[in-house]
């Protein structure tokens, strides 16, 4: 008896089913469909098991530390801490706790040309079809099933961006998360939904105003490009050093669409980030990119797939770790080339720096490869700064701490030039230097 | 004697009309060179000869010693006696030159018919003494890493082996400087006789200093539109392809007054 | 005991045509006669460990290894969370776990199907050889060349035996080394083999020294050596050199569907080891074999293991690189036909500073063939100095060919490097046209295409073995297009 509610506790961790009930009970009116959703995911989260360390898709992750215990559902907080993308936005929503605290709205003639930039609780009623349509529509493939339940179960707030039918937007739209409370548990969501031949950029930012404070995120951010449409994303998730951090990222590619994103992890203890590009018709391309900088004792743990359902698809992923102190990080990528998806061009690429004794960097590049036709290639290294680059510039008479971070810089400029918005580019480089002299 | 004759030849690669109607005759031992600007059709014209699957030949025949051979796959048109110089020669990694060279001479043999090894080195050899190419050449990977010269050179050889009656030669003279391109003019007069027809397509005249043809021909958009002997070759470096433009337009002109007088 | 029967596997239920190794195994009788003088059933349990160690007169240690093994076995599940579902396939209990050589095959030559006959004529396979590895004589007599090597290595102090020779004549040395490098319960079928085994080969060489030509298995074929579930343990003392050869190119159609070898090979301070493996079992095998050897200080450990039959492969050779500046290689082929699954790769544990390991595979999918490489590379600790080059390319010949790759690389600390690239490609088309524009066919093309792929490592075998391998490869994709 007493084994039975001791495992069950396990399943759930703080995430009751009375947590839950308390939940939906906290809840503004909503549209049936999507409580019956909440409460079919709420049943799949408690009954799945945690993973396990013979778990092929946690083969190398920290197991003993994915615990759902000791979190709370945080209230909202009056606190808003200031963030910037260091770059003018169309428009903003940010979020503390889940709840929408501040948002700079989308100017009036966009608007009036449908550009959609709201809250998923205000578009569940004013735009209740498309969000139907696409909200987490997604399975979890990479082995975070559980986790994405739990997701969809306890999501209650976030941003439902969407731009009609060849409507450019030159200037990015930004969404913040902020998790300010200790023991907290988060569940931020973006959905992004290109229509055809439309093009957007967005950048999220994930935080925490506390790098000491325990805390649980469990977000999800979601992708569309439509016929000939163009999506530029990038996330930074910057959460406390004690969260736990779990995310599902989805870039689902239709004809000649494409999408390009880009993460960077900077906070967590652990952060588990699994991201999948769906090619759904020929020409679809997705570029996958990230950069991480894995500091003291953190753990990177970073799924992919790329997935070739149609010919004439490309895919290409750089995922760059810089490693310090005793960090770990994990790649596991995989290309599935399906059958009939010839003449696909899929790359797959993970470099770790090791910039310390102790760090460790595991990397898992694999492909499934189907049809006969394609062109696909990984490759994965670590190693250390090039001593023969250090030694030529001390010879310029730069010190060795100095030179190892020009080194560094460059190893990150490598992903960071494949932006070819040059605003966002230099934007991007100034943080990630900054965090990294940090 | 064998002759090569090309019949109202019309070729296309997917819906893209590319060779409208040429027709040109080539006897053993004659020399003929097609000259013509850029995207006229010229290695077009030896690829579907040769019967490379991603062109179409939509009408008109190709006739080898009086039979046609279209219905051929490329490796029979091969066998049957035609050889394509190609402008950019594929690389075959791992396979040296001597064993795929020693493959093609076994696949023209009878068939349980096995090839004398030693009659194959030693012939071998003396085409590699004529053409004036070291021993060692013949060890390394057919074109792997070559530079432009040595996969020309690595061209005539095979051609030296496989003896054919006529010979392709698609722009022979690009990528090459003057050395290399003397080298391998050498290689072409070396094999030059009354067995072989030979077909050079190319865009500047500077090959032909070398390999004096026959016949010079003038291609444009997809057909010969003026022939003549070598000092065809030489009035068109002179002159430029906008000279034949000229006169082109002329005769259509004339041709349409004319045909307006009759009317 | 019962008969023997050789359904033990549940048919494969995509009809294999592979012009070489699948022959139709309903077709023809490939059963040897039933009246063994040993014979252990079919089934496993305490008793049939039992049996198989009284019938070798084996020592009490060995013995109580055995049954260890066993229930190790049994307690351990199948790894199919990660390996391919068809091991389940396997039936365990129709599988025939020991019986002794030298039996008298009930088949004769005449029976032999046309096609087998004809493949051996085109491997150009000594006629003796051929009644051998079709199953019409049960040992092949090549005993006199086997003893002209084993004298001569002899006279150096190299002791070249097989293991139950070993065991009986040298029990300290075997002892000492033996399941030290593969414990019984590396996996599922390292355990089994622990249970049941016989057969394989014993070999120490002294210190120093250096043994000149290969010692080859191939020498003294007999139903021990293509057995089921050979063991073989291979101890070079500091100094010392040799290179071991299995198998051979030639198919070798076998009664038996179930193959688990284990072997061992530990390169003491300074030594080498080379061990060569082609193997070409019939595709109704499964080939479930797990191989690694311990690289001591200075010592380099090489496996050049080439894939060309069976119905399933498993095996990822591997070396424990233990003593610093130690050098492991793996140079692994696999070539997958239709009905069959390649799954092979290798493993690299660096455990000193300055450990060097290479590998570089490369594999053939043709038709519906599956490959797959699976490789891990660790270097775990504050090591310095190792490095790891890994390489693996994999040619995919018709639309649904399939291949996989599955590596994990793990390093720790910034004084070590590690590369791994892959690629996939198909036969480039230009390159065919290229090639029939010389006169080659199709069929022709693509096998010069595919032989000079893998022509980089085929030149590591011994000549005799990538002639043959050239000519296997010719075989193997005349089917392959048109």
């Amino acid at each position: 008896m007493s084994l039975a509610f001791s495992s069950a506790m396990s399943l759930t961790g703080s995430f009751t089913a009375d947590v839950f009930a308390a939940h939906l009970a906290s809840l503004p009116p909503l549209p049936d469909w999507w409580l019956e959703r909440k409460r079919a995911a709420y049943a799949r989260f408690a009954a799945l098991p945690m993973p396990t360390r013979t778990d092929e898709a946690w083969r190398f992750s920290t197991i003993t530390s994915l615990t759902l215990d000791g979190f709370s559902l945080p209230l909202p907080s009056p606190a808003l801490p200031p963030a910037t993308i260091g770059l003018p936005a169309t428009a903003e929503l940010a979020f503390v706790n889940g709840f929408l605290a501040a948002a700079v709205p989308l100017a009036a003639e966009l608007r009036a040309r449908g550009v959609i930039v709201d809250t998923l609780q205000h578009a569940f009623h004013h735009h209740e079809a498309l969000i139907r349509e696409y909200l987490l529509k997604q399975t979890a493939r990479l082995g975070s099933a559980k986790f994405s339940a739990l997701h969809e179960a306890f999501l209650t707030d976030g941003a439902f961006i969407y731009v009609p039918r060849g409507v450019e937007l030159d200037q990015p739209i930004a969404v913040f998360h902020h998790s300010l409370t200790a023991n907290g548990a988060a569940f931020p969501h973006t959905l992004i939904v290109a229509e055809d031949l439309a093009r957007v950029t967005v950048l999220e930012y994930f935080g925490s105003s506390d790098d000491s404070q325990a805390q649980l995120a469990v977000g999800a951010t979601d992708l569309y490009a439509s016929h000939g449409a163009q999506i530029t994303y990038v996330g930074k998730q910057d959460w406390s050093h004690r969260a736990l951090s779990f995310h599902a990222h989805a870039n689902v590619v239709r004809r000649d669409a494409r999408i390009q994103s880009l993460n960077l992890h900077l906070g967590a203890r652990q952060a588990r980030h699994e991201a999948l590009s769906q090619l759904q018709a020929p020409g679809a391309f997705s570029e996958m990119l990230a950069l991480t900088v894995a500091r003291e004792n953190q753990e990177f743990d970073q799924r992919t797939l790329q997935l070739h359902q149609a010919p004439n698809t490309k895919s290409d992923l750089l995922y760059k770790n810089a490693l310090l102190d005793e960090a770990r990080t994990i790649f596991s990528g995989l290309i599935v080339v399906d059958q009939d998806a010839q003449k696909t061009d899929a790359y797959q690429s993970n470099r770790n720096l090791m910039l310390s004794e102790a760090a460790e960097a595991s990397s898992l590049p694999g492909l499934e490869i189907q049809a006969n036709d394609v062109r696909c290639t990984h490759g994965a290294t670590s190693s250390r700064i090039d001593p023969e680059q250090e030694f030529y510039l001390q010879s310029r008479g730069i010190a060795k701490s100095a030179a190892d971070e020009l080194l560094t810089f460059g190893f990150f400029e490598e992903v960071l030039s494949r932006l070819t918005n040059e605003d966002l580019h230099d934007a991007l480089r100034t943080l990630i230097q900054t965090k990294f002299k940090k | 004697m064998s002759s090569l004759v090309i019949k109202d030849l019309h070729v296309a690669i997917g819906d893209k009309k590319i060779v409208q109607g040429l027709s040109l005759t080539i006897n053993g031992g004659e020399v003929h060179a097609i000259m013509g600007p850029n995207g006229t059709g010229k290695s077009t014209l030896s690829k579907a000869i040769a019967g490379h699957p991603d062109y179409t030949i939509t009408s008109g025949d190709v006739l080898l010693d009086g039979r046609s051979i279209l219905d051929r796959e490329a490796d029979e048109r091969a066998r049957a006696g035609l050889f394509l110089a190609f402008q950019y020669p594929s690389e075959i990694p791992g396979v040296s030159i001597a064993n795929f060279l020693r493959a093609a001479v076994q696949a023209r043999l009878a068939e349980g018919e096995e090839i004398d090894a030693t009659a194959y080195y030693k012939r071998l050899y003396s085409k590699m003494d004529l053409l004036k190419i070291d021993r060692k050449f013949t060890s390394r990977a057919v074109n792997d890493g070559f530079s432009g010269g040595e996969k020309k050179r690595c061209e005539i050889l095979q051609m030296a082996m496989l003896e054919p009656k006529f010979a392709l030669m698609d722009e022979t003279d690009s990528g090459l400087d003057i050395d290399a391109l003397r080298i391998v003019a050498d290689g072409v007069n070396t094999l030059r006789g009354p067995n072989l027809g030979v077909l050079m397509i190319t865009h500047y005249q500077r090959l032909l200093n070398y390999i004096v043809p026959d016949h010079v021909h003038v291609m444009w958009d997809g057909r010969i539109v003026k022939s003549g002997d070598k000092s065809l070759a030489l009035e068109l470096e002179a002159k430029g392809y906008d000279w034949v433009k000229k006169e082109l337009a002329a005769t259509a002109t004339a041709a349409a007054a004319t045909a307006a007088t009759v009317a | 005991m019962k008969p023997p029967t050789d359904t033990l596997a549940a048919p494969a239920a995509e009809a294999t045509d592979n012009p070489v190794a699948g022959i139709d195994q309903t077709k023809g009788d490939f059963s040897y006669n039933v009246a063994y003088a040993f014979d252990a059933g079919t089934g496993l349990s305490e008793d049939t460990v039992r049996y198989i160690s009284s019938v070798k007169k084996e020592a009490p240690w060995i013995l109580e290894f055995r049954l260890k093994a066993l229930k190790k076995f049994l307690s351990m599940p199948m790894p199919t969370h990660w390996a391919t579902k068809d091991l389940e396939n396997i039936n365990f209990d129709k599988i025939r776990y020991y019986l002794s050589q030298g039996q008298k095959p009930k088949r004769t030559w005449d029976e032999v199907p046309d096609d087998i006959k004809r493949t051996f004529e085109r491997l150009g396979i000594p006629e003796q050889e051929r009644k051998f590895l079709a199953g019409v004589e049960a040992q092949f007599d090549s005993e006199a060349a086997y003893s002209n090597i084993k004298e001569v290595v002899a006279k150096q102090g190299v002791i070249f035996v097989n293991s139950t020779e070993g065991l009986r004549e040298h029990p300290e040395l075997f002892k000492k080394f033996f399941a030290k490098v593969i414990p019984t319960g590396d996996n599922k079928f390292s355990a089994l083999n622990s249970a049941v085994f016989s057969g394989g080969s014993f070999i120490y060489v002294p210190k120093g020294v250096k043994v000149a030509q290969p010692l080859q298995a191939y020498f003294r074929i007999n139903a021990e050596n293509f057995g089921q579930f050979e063991r073989t343990l291979i101890i070079a003392d500091e100094g010392a050199e040799v290179t071991y050869m299995e198998g051979c190119t030639a198919p070798k159609f076998s009664t038996s569907t179930l193959h688990s070898a284990v072997v061992e090979l530990v390169a003491l301070k300074g030594a080498k080891i080379q061990y060569i493996t082609v193997q070409n079992w019939a595709n109704n095998v499964f080939n479930l074999v797990t191989k690694r050897g311990i690289a001591h200080e200075e010592a380099e450990i090489k496996w050049i293991d080439c894939n060309i039959g069976s119905r399933l492969t498993m095996k990822y050779p591997g070396v424990v690189l233990k003593g610093r500046k130690a050098r492991g290689e793996v140079i692994s082929i696999a070539l997958a036909n239709d009905g069959q699954h390649q799954d092979t790769g290798a493993k690299m544990v660096h455990a000193a500073d300055e450990t060097t390991s290479n590998i570089v595979a490369k594999s053939i999918s043709v038709g519906q063939g599956r490959s797959t490489y699976r490789g891990v590379v660790h270097i775990p600790k504050h090591l310095k100095g190792c490095k790891n080059n890994t390489e693996c390319d994999a040619l995919l010949i018709n639309s649904h060919s399939r291949t996989d790759t599955y590596p994990a690389i793990t390093v720790r600390g910034d004084r070590n490097f590690v590369q791994h690239e892959a690629s996939v490609s198909k036969v480039n088309e230009e390159m065919i046209f290229y090639m029939q524009q010389r006169g080659l066919t199709e069929g022709q093309a693509m096998s010069l295409a595919v032989n000079g792929f893998i022509n980089d490592l085929a030149r590591q075998f011994p000549m005799e073995y990538s002639v043959e391998l050239k000519r296997l490869i010719d075989l193997e994709m005349e089917g392959s297009v048109g």
